[in-house]
C-alpha cells in the first residue's frame, strides 16, 4: 500500500480532509458542497466559516458555489473559530453548516467539517447518506431562478460570547493572569474580543493569523505546549497558559510553574470540574484515553462510557443518551464537549472551565493537577499491514488472555492497574499502540505488545 | 428524429448551457481551473452579467482559478467589453466573463480572454479544450494560494475614457441629446445610465436598469422585442433610443420615429464614422449587408469577409489591421482603436457623435445609406444532407460567384444568398439580400423551394 498516497486525501464519515493540491482538489470541494446542499432539509440557510489557511479562500469559493447551486442561501462568517460557526448555526436556526479548516493538522492540509441541525456533527447514518450522495454525484441543482444568495455576517463573535458570559463568571475569571499561544489561529479573534469587551487581560503569543507559515505545528499536545508557551509562564507571572489549535476546538495547557501538561489531562480535569455540577453522570470518551478519568468518575459517582476512537463514535454515543444524563464527552486530544454548550468541541469553553475551577477551589493549577494520582502513559506506532490485522488482534488476545478484553475498536486489554490498546489509525497507515499504568510507566508490557505487533508487519 | 436541444455545449467557444442540471458549478470550476492552468497562474480578472446564476458561477470560477494558483480580481457586474479592456489595461494573465450574452436567462456561459483582453484565438481555444479534457490541471499547494481582490470601480472609467478619445465628447454634451435606453436589466444597467447621463450629458429616459431584476424581454435586442423602448422614444420625443443585450456587447438603435434600425445599417453608420476618423480597411462576416462595401468604397477602402462568428471577424481584423469591423445581423460593432471586441458603448458614442457633427436626425443619416432588402430564415436539415443541398443550390445558379469559406455564399448580379449550418443547432441558416423587395423575395423563395 502506497503510504504517501493514502496520507494525502481522506473522504469518510468525518468529511473531506487532505493536502490541498496534492490530494484535496477544487473538484472534491465542489462535489462535497453540492452533496451537502442536496442532503440538507430544504429551506433554511447554511452557515460557513474558515480557519486562516491560505487555501481556505479557494475552498470557500467552491463551497459557496455548490451550496448556491442547490438553492441554499449561504451566510459566510469569514475567518471564524469552529465553535463560533456552530453557535451561529443554532442562533440563526440554520439548516446546518460547514467549517473549512484542518484544525490541528499542518498548514498544507485543509478539510470540510459538516454540521447538521442544532450544529451537531453529522451522525454516522447521516454521514453515510452524505457520502452516498457524494459518490453517486446526483445533486439536486435547482432551476436558474431559484439559486441561493450569499450573505456575510460580520459579528458572530459577540452573540457567542454572550452565551459564554451567561454560564461563566467573567468578573471572577478576568482577575486571572493567563497566557495563550494562539498558534496563528482563530482563537486570537475570540480572546482579543474578550479583552476588549469584557476587560480580560489575556496575554497572546502567536496571535497574528497566518495562512501559510503557522508559528508551529497547531497540534494541542505536551510537546507543543513546551515549545513556546510553558517557558513564558514564570517570567510573565501567569496563573495558567493555554494552547489552541487553528480552529479553536482543542486545547492544551501549562501550569503556573511552567510545566507543560499532557493533553491527556484535559479530560480528567474537566470531568472533575463538571461531574459535581449537574445531574449528568456519564462521561463519554474513547478506549484510548487515560484511566485517570475512571478514577475521578468513581470519586463523583460518575460512570465512563468508552467508545471507538474518533469523533464519529462519540457523536453517535451522545445521541443514545438523554442530554441531562451526560456530564462530558471528549478525547485524550484536548477536544471536549459539555452539555451547557450543547455538545460542541470548544477549546475556549474548556479553558474557561479550567479557569473557573482554579477560582472556585482557590488553588494553583499545578496544585490541582498534582493532587491527582499519577498515571503514566506510553504511545507507539508500527507500520500497518492491513490484511494481517485480524490475525494480529487474535494473537494479542490470546497472549493476554488473563486481562479483560474489549473489541470496541481494535483490541484493548485491561488489568486492575494497567491497560493497553492496539488499533488502526484513522488518519495514517499505522497501527497505534498505547499503554498506561497507575504509577510508573508499563514499559515491559508496552515493549512486548509493540514487538508482537511488529512481528505482523 | 426530433430536433435536439443543446442544453450544454463544451467546445472551442468555451462552455455554455442551461444552469442547473446541465451547466453545473463543478463544470464551471473545472473549466476555470483548466483556464488557470493554461494561462500559467498570475492574475485573472472575473466579471459577470446580471443573470441569477452569475454569482454562483462566479464563485465556482474563482474556486477553479485559485486552485490553479491564480490571483482572482472580481470586478462584479460589468459589460463584457469593459471586462476585456480591464484585462488588457491591468496586465492580467487573462479574464473570464460569466455571461451567456444574448441567450435566454436560464443559460449561462464562460467567455474566455487572453492577456490582451481578446477572445482566445482558434489555436488557444483548441489547446485549452485539450487541457480541460485531459483534466491535468495545476493544483496549487497551500503556500501558493492567492487571494480574491475586488475592484468594481476602475473598469468602467477606463472603458469610457477609451471610447471618448474617438469622438468629440464636448460637441455631444452641448447638444444635450434626448436619449432613451433599454438595458434589459443587464450589465448595462450598472454602467450605461452614467455613461449617457453623466458623461455625455444626455437627457435620459431609461427602462430596465435594475440589475437585481430578471430580463424583462428577450435578451437578444431584435427589433420584434423592442416595442417598449420604441414606444418610449415616440412618447417622450427622444432623438434616439439604444437597447443593449445583457452583457453590453450588442447594440440596437431606435430612430426618433420609434423605428428600430436594421443592425446592418447601424454597422454601416459606424463604419462611416470610423473611416471618417481613421484610415484603414473593414472586416465583416459573409452574412453582413453589401451596404458596408458601398460605404467603404466611398472612402476608398476595402472590405474583407469572414465566416460568421465574432472570433473569426476579430482574427481577420488583426491580420489585416482593420480600422473597424463587425457582424451586421448580430448588432456588433468592433472598433479596435478602443478595443478589439464588440462594444455597444463605442456604437452609442459613434451615433451621437455623427448626429452632433452633422446636426441631422438619426433617421436622416440612416436614410442616406445605400438601400438593400434582406431576408433571414432557418431550415431544419439532417446531418449528411448539407453537401447535396449546397450542390443543388450551386446548380440552380450556375452564373454565381461562390464563396465556400462558411457554408455557401452565392454572389449574383442582383444580390446574394448565404446558406450555412448553425454551430449550435441542427439548422441551416439562410440569408439573402438584393436591391429590391421583389428580388430578395425571389432569391429567398428559390432557396426554400430547393430545400423543400
Amino acid at each position: 500500500m502506497a503510504g504517501e498516497a493514502v496520507k494525502s486525501l481522506r473522504i469518510s464519515q468525518v468529511g473531506l480532509r487532505g493536502v490541498v493540491g496534492g490530494g484535496l482538489t477544487a473538484a472534491h470541494v465542489l462535489d462535497f458542497a453540492s452533496a451537502f446542499g442536496t442532503f440538507l432539509e430544504p429551506g433554511k440557510a447554511v452557515i460557513i466559516g474558515r480557519d486562516p489557511r491560505a487555501s481556505g479562500i479557494m475552498i470557500r469559493e467552491g463551497v459557496v458555489a455548490g451550496l448556491l447551486a442547490c438553492g441554499r442561501n449561504v451566510i459566510d462568517l469569514g475567518i471564524a473559530p469552529t465553535p463560533v460557526i456552530q453557535h451561529t448555526i443554532r442562533r440563526m436556526d440554520a439548516a446546518g453548516g460547514i467549517s473549512i479548516g484542518a484544525s490541528h493538522n499542518a498548514a498544507e492540509w485543509n478539510a470540510l467539517k459538516f454540521f447538521g441541525r442544532n450544529a451537531i456533527y453529522l451522525s454516522t447514518a447521516e454521514a453515510n447518506e452524505l457520502l452516498d450522495i457524494y459518490h453517486l454525484k446526483k445533486f439536486s441543482f435547482c432551476e436558474w431562478n431559484e439559486i441561493g444568495k450569499l450573505h456575510k455576517e460580520a459579528n458572530a463573535l459577540d452573540p457567542y460570547l454572550d452565551e459564554l458570559a451567561a454560564v461563566f463568571d467573567f468578573n471572577a475569571l478576568r482577575q486571572l493572569r493567563v497566557v495563550v499561544d494562539c498558534c496563528s489561529g482563530t482563537s486570537a479573534l475570540i480572546l482579543r474580543r474578550m479583552n476588549e469587551r469584557f476587560g480580560f487581560s489575556f496575554i497572546l503569543i502567536n496571535e497574528k493569523m497566518q495562512g501559510v507559515a503557522f508559528a508551529h505545528e497547531p497540534a494541542t499536545n505536551k510537546d507543543m505546549v513546551g515549545l513556546q508557551l510553558a517557558p513564558l509562564m514564570q517570567p510573565l507571572g501567569a496563573d495558567a497558559g493555554f494552547l489552541f489549535d487553528a480552529d479553536s476546538d482543542r486545547v492544551a495547557f501549562a501550569t503556573e510553574d511552567g510545566t507543560p501538561v499532557s493533553e491527556e489531562m484535559v479530560l480528567p480535569l474537566l470531568a472533575d470540574y463538571q461531574l459535581p455540577r449537574g445531574e449528568g453522570k456519564l462521561i463519554i470518551t474513547n478506549v484510548s484515553s487515560t484511566a485517570l478519568v475512571d478514577e475521578i468518575a468513581v470519586r463523583h459517582g460518575g460512570e465512563v462510557v468508552r467508545v471507538a476512537v474518533g469523533r464519529q463514535a462519540a457523536i453517535d454515543a451522545l445521541s443514545i443518551y438523554r442530554p441531562e444524563q451526560i456530564a462530558l464527552a471528549g478525547e485524550g486530544t484536548g477536544a471536549i464537549m459539555m452539555p451547557q454548550f450543547r455538545f460542541v468541541y470548544d477549546g475556549i469553553v474548556s479553558m474557561l472551565a479550567v479557569l473557573s475551577m482554579m477560582r472556585e477551589r482557590g488553588r494553583k493549577l499545578s496544585g490541582i493537577i498534582g493532587a491527582y494520582p499519577k498515571y503514566s502513559i506510553l504511545k507507539g506506532q508500527v507500520p500497518l499491514v492491513t490484511h494481517r490485522m485480524p490475525a494480529l488482534l487474535a494473537a494479542l488476545r490470546e497472549t493476554y488472555a488473563d486481562g479483560r478484553a474489549s473489541v470496541v475498536d481494535g483490541l484493548r486489554v485491561d488489568w486492575p492497574d494497567r491497560w493497553f490498546h492496539v488499533r488502526v489509525s484513522q488518519t495514517e497507515p499505522v497501527v497505534r499502540i498505547i499503554s498506561e499504568r497507575r504509577g510508573e510507566a508499563p514499559r515491559e508490557l508496552h515493549d512486548a505488545v509493540i514487538e508482537q505487533v511488529r512481528s505482523f508487519a | 428524429m426530433p430536433p435536439r436541444e443543446h442544453l450544454l455545449k463544451i467546445g472551442v467557444a468555451g462552455i455554455r448551457g442551461v444552469v442547473g442540471e446541465f451547466l453545473t458549478p463543478s463544470l464551471a470550476c473545472s473549466f476555470a481551473q483548466a483556464f488557470g492552468t493554461y494561462v500559467g497562474g498570475g492574475r485573472v480578472v472575473v466579471g459577470r452579467d446580471t443573470r441569477a446564476s452569475g454569482e454562483m458561477l462566479m464563485h465556482a470560477v474563482a474556486c477553479g482559478l485559485l486552485a490553479a494558483g491564480c490571483e482572482v480580481v472580481d470586478t462584479g457586474i460589468l459589460p463584457t467589453p469593459t471586462i476585456q479592456m480591464y484585462v488588457a489595461a491591468t496586465r492580467a494573465q487573462g479574464g473570464i466573463a460569466v455571461t451567456a450574452s444574448h441567450n435566454p436567462p436560464e443559460y449561462n456561459a464562460l467567455k474566455l480572454f487572453n492577456a490582451q483582453g481578446l477572445f482566445f484565438n482558434t489555436y488557444e481555444r483548441a489547446e485549452l479544450l485539450d487541457l480541460y479534457h485531459q483534466s491535468d490541471f495545476r493544483q496549487a499547494p497551500n503556500e501558493e494560494m492567492r487571494r480574491v481582490i475586488t475592484d468594481y470601480e476602475s473598469a468602467p472609467k477606463l472603458h469610457f475614457r477609451k471610447v471618448l478619445a474617438h469622438v468629440d465628447a464636448e460637441r455631444i454634451r452641448k447638444r444635450k441629446f434626448r436619449v432613451a435606453l433599454d438595458a434589459v436589466n443587464g450589465a448595462g444597467a450598472v454602467t450605461t445610465p452614467g455613461f449617457l447621463r453623466d458623461i455625455l450629458n444626455c437627457d435620459l429616459e431609461a427602462i430596465s436598469v435594475d440589475p437585481t431584476k430578471p430580463f424583462p424581454r428577450e435578451a437578444e435586442p431584435r427589433p420584434e422585442v423592442l416595442g417598449e423602448i420604441a414606444e418610449l422614444v415616440r412618447r417622450c420625443h427622444r432623438d434616439i433610443g439604444f437597447a443593449q443585450d445583457p452583457d453590453g456587447d450588442r447594440l440596437a438603435v431606435i430612430d426618433e420615429t420609434g423605428l428600430v434600425l436594421d443592425n446592418d445599417d447601424v454597422l454601416a453608420l459606424a463604419v462611416d464614422a470610423a473611416l471618417r476618423r481613421l484610415p484603414g480597411d473593414v472586416v465583416v462576416n459573409l452574412t453582413t449587408s453589401s451596404a458596408i462595401d458601398d460605404v467603404a468604397a466611398a472612402h476608398g477602402r476595402r472590405v474583407y469577409r469572414t465566416p460568421v462568428g465574432e472570433a473569426n471577424v476579430v482574427e481577420t481584423m488583426q491580420a489585416v489591421n482593420a480600422v473597424i469591423g463587425g457582424e451586421g445581423s448580430n448588432g456588433g460593432i468592433i472598433f479596435p482603436a478602443v478595443h478589439l471586441c464588440r462594444d455597444s458603448y463605442t456604437g452609442m458614442a459613434f451615433m451621437l457623435d455623427r448626429m452632433a457633427e452633422t446636426g441631422e436626425k438619426i433617421s436622416t443619416l440612416a436614410g442616406r445609406l445605400p438601400k438593400y432588402f434582406r431576408r433571414y430564415g432557418k431550415v431544419a436539415f439532417q446531418h449528411g444532407r448539407l453537401g447535396p443541398l449546397m450542390q443543388s443550390l450551386e446548380a440552380r445558379f450556375p452564373a454565381a460567384q461562390n464563396d465556400r469559406s462558411d457554408g455557401l455564399k452565392l454572389l449574383l448580379p442582383e444580390g446574394w444568398i448565404h446558406v450555412r449550418a448553425s454551430n449550435t443547432e441542427p439548422l441551416l441558416r439562410v440569408a439573402a439580400e438584393a436591391k429590391s423587395e421583389e428580388q430578395v423575395e425571389k432569391l429567398y423563395g428559390e432557396v426554400l423551394t430547393l430545400f423543400g
